[in-house]
């Protein structure tokens, strides 16, 4: 009863385009955008750029939140001060990965983990990549420290940290 | 660079800049394949009525936009090339918002027989003031220069 609804489709294949029998309008855009970064991840960004990792406590819970954050959502209060932390951290959990954020095949696996950051809360972590490490060897609960680009590449990103490698 | 709770002025404020590259494909569909086609081929302007409802669609619809009745082969017929120039505007910028070196006119036109209007580049006249109401002709490529597209028609030119 419903097929009286149902239209039949017209499949279409890239041969179509390719021979003309289909004409097609293809172009281009550039969606460009400037995102403002707000004021804890604008002092994040730039305490990066100067080599540091800050949070930002909240004296309700006394919780520090890491990235730092202007409020803190379990007790919707303010956040109140900002924290500097350590470089060094906590692998929480990783991934050996094989095909790269964009699809890319690896050569080399890469392995991005969750780093709880010494200072912060239990469990306040990033997700970076970890580096100078065989991936096979890689433990949830390793310890590892930031591996710093040099002042001159830092640009206020978090690519200023270049990866997280074992404490030795 | 001042920290951010201090800042004095917005423009003070880190951002970060980005791009996503968006590529687009656009099908006509199937009465709008043939709408284009024959353009191309035979350089003419096509459009398709519904005689229910009295409406002439310019492109041709696969049905009637108010009843719903399918328009067949049958209701299709040739529009223009003439028709009233309904509005027009001036355009200085292009569709991702940079400067044109040459702003460019273009008008809304009711061509002879269709319901709506067909937007175009419009062709300024020597010495004729432009005003709503006054005709004009669509002028096509030559036919060797046509490729199925809306600019097969290159623009509207007052008679």
């Amino acid at each position: 009863m419903m097929d009286q609804w149902v239209y039949s489709t017209t499949g279409l294949h890239e041969k179509d385009f390719e021979t003309g029998r289909v004409l097609v309008e293809t172009w281009k855009s550039k969606a460009e955008y400037a995102w403002d970064a707000g004021i804890a991840m604008g002092r994040f960004l730039e305490e990066l750029r100067c080599g540091r990792l800050v949070g930002r406590r909240c004296n309700s819970c006394h919780r520090v939140l890491f990235p730092p954050r202007m409020f803190c959502e379990q007790c919707f209060r303010p956040t109140a001060e900002w924290v500097t932390l350590a470089e060094t951290g906590t692998v929480m959990t990783y991934s050996i990965v094989h095909v790269r954020w964009d699809m890319v095949r690896l050569n080399q696996p890469q392995v991005p983990a969750v780093v709880a950051i010494d200072g912060a809360s239990q469990g306040m972590g990033i997700l970076h990549l970890l580096g100078e490490v065989v991936p096979e060897s890689v433990k949830m609960g390793m310890r590892v420290q930031a591996v710093w680009k040099t002042p001159e590449e830092r640009e206020g990103s978090i690519t200023d940290i270049r990866y997280f490698k074992p404490i030795s | 660079m001042v920290p951010a709770d201090r800042l004095e002025h917005p423009t003070e404020a880190r951002t970060w800049k980005g791009s996503i590259p968006v590529w687009h494909r656009y099908t006509a569909g199937i009465a709008g394949e043939r709408f284009l086609r024959v353009l191309k081929e035979q350089g003419k302007i096509m459009g398709a009525r519904c005689g229910a409802c009295e409406v002439t669609y310019v492109p041709p619809r696969m049905y009637c936009e108010r009843c719903l009745k399918p328009l067949p082969d049958a209701s299709w017929k040739e529009v223009g090339p003439r028709g009233e120039l309904v509005s027009f505007t001036r355009v200085y910028l292009d569709l991702d918002g940079e400067q044109l070196k040459t702003p460019r006119w273009v008008g809304l036109v009711r061509l002879e027989g269709a319901s709506g209007v067909l937007l175009h580049y419009l062709q300024l006249p020597e010495g004729v003031p432009l005003r709503p109401g006054i005709q004009v002709e669509a002028v096509l490529k030559p036919a060797g220069e046509r490729r199925g597209s809306i600019l097969d028609i290159e623009h509207w030119k007052v008679v």
